[in-house]
């Protein structure tokens, strides 16, 4: 009886630790099935909470130049995540995958960034971290364009 | 095959010789300080969701753009505040009170742990936020158990299960449980106005080795989407006391 109810509740734990978050406010306001990449000169870069904001100004299939709003992680988690957002610098020119914003115009979300000498910069998120720790291992986290 | 049979009688006549040693309150706080240290989630789950007419009407009105507080850095409830996938929260024990931190919003919460306290008798457990509410803390063996009420009516969750709402009516009870360094927090939610039944979200914690909190450091000008469409029609929001 009581190996029946051991076996329960571990099983039990066991699915509920393989549980993952269902859903999350990137998922909300980006659609994360498309993506594409814009070049552009770094106008702004903000490493904030809730969400990191890139401002990039991006020439436009009609030619014109306009700023894209770019929205990434909270800078608590780049920070915890050991991400190297600092190599970007105003004023470089650069090439950022985005997804697009579902109800806005001129609005992304950062996949990844390819940096002046092919250097790739990108999150791999709050699962990339939940994993290693479950491993006990280090984060990693392949800087590769995604 | 004997050995292995040896073996195993002993550690089983050792075990029954301990619970029979050690005293019964002993053996039922032995896992509780697991429960201090830093904590990212890893994954969540809610059972049991059963909407009334006015709580399907309400989530349906849901705007994502714009109803959750925490786009004015107001962390609506903790439900909110644990379904936030990077920030970690942080649990310290004291004899009779329990200090939860919450990353997400700065939200420090500091929980009275008394046998018998009722949570309406319970004060403010962030007073910096309190339409987070009363909450009073028991220990039901290893189990940490924290009772809120006077909870303000608005935005439930917008992650996890985005667009619920809360009623004024709401009482949650969160059941904390050590495992060495898993930890689940167990939340159950009754609100007779929003919901038929009692909703429970489990959240599944890891511990961050060396893991310590950041300040958040909330800009509610930087916070929102309004800051991309500045036309945005702005929602109520609960009170936000001064620091």
């Amino acid at each position: 009886m009581s190996r029946t109810i051991t076996v329960a509740v571990c099983a039990a734990w066991l699915c509920l630790g393989g549980a993952a978050i269902a859903h999350h406010s990137v998922g909300i306001n980006f659609d994360n099935t498309k993506a594409f990449n814009l070049t552009g000169v770094l106008k702004e870069i903000d490493i904030r909470n809730p969400h990191s904001q890139i401002t990039l100004t991006a020439q436009g299939a009609d030619g014109v130049a306009k700023d894209w709003f770019i929205e990434w992680s909270d800078k608590n988690a780049l920070i915890r995540r050991k991400v190297k957002y600092e190599q970007m610098k105003i004023g470089d020119t650069v090439t950022i995958r985005v997804s697009p914003s579902r109800r806005l115009e001129n609005v992304g979300y950062f996949q990844s960034a390819t940096l002046a000498g092919g250097v790739i910069l990108r999150d791999c998120g709050a699962g990339a971290l939940a994993d290693a720790v479950e491993k006990g291992a280090d984060l990693d986290c392949p800087q590769v364009a995604r | 095959m004997r050995t292995a049979r040896s073996s195993g009688l002993i550690a089983v006549c050792t075990a029954a010789a301990l619970l029979v040693v050690l005293p019964v309150p002993a053996r039922a706080q032995a896992k509780r300080p697991e429960l201090q240290g830093v904590w990212i989630v890893n994954g969540t789950r809610t059972d049991n969701l059963k909407l009334t007419p006015e709580g399907a009407a309400a989530r349906a009105r849901y705007d994502h753009l714009h109803d959750d507080p925490a786009m004015r850095c107001i962390p609506a409830t903790f439900k909110r505040v644990m379904h936030t996938p990077s920030p970690p929260i942080e649990i310290k024990l004291h004899d009779d009170y329990a200090e939860i931190n919450y990353e997400f919003m700065d939200v420090h919460r500091r929980v009275p742990i008394k046998a018998g306290l009722a949570a309406k008798d319970a004060p403010y457990t962030v007073p910096q936020f309190p339409h987070l509410g009363r909450s009073a803390g028991h220990w039901e063996g290893d189990t940490l158990v924290v009772e809120s009420t006077d909870l303000k009516a608005g935005l439930l969750d917008s992650l996890g299960d985005p667009g619920l709402w809360q009623s004024d009516r709401m009482q949650t009870v969160e059941r904390f449980v050590p495992n060495g360094n898993q930890m689940q927090v167990i939340v159950t939610m009754t609100d007779p106005v929003h919901f038929l039944e009692p909703v429970t979200t489990t959240f599944n914690y890891l511990k961050l080795p060396d893991g310590q909190l950041l300040t958040w450091d909330c800009v509610p000008e930087e916070a929102g989407y309004e800051r991309f469409n500045e036309n945005a029609p702005k929602q109520p929001l609960p009170q936000r006391n001064a620091q």
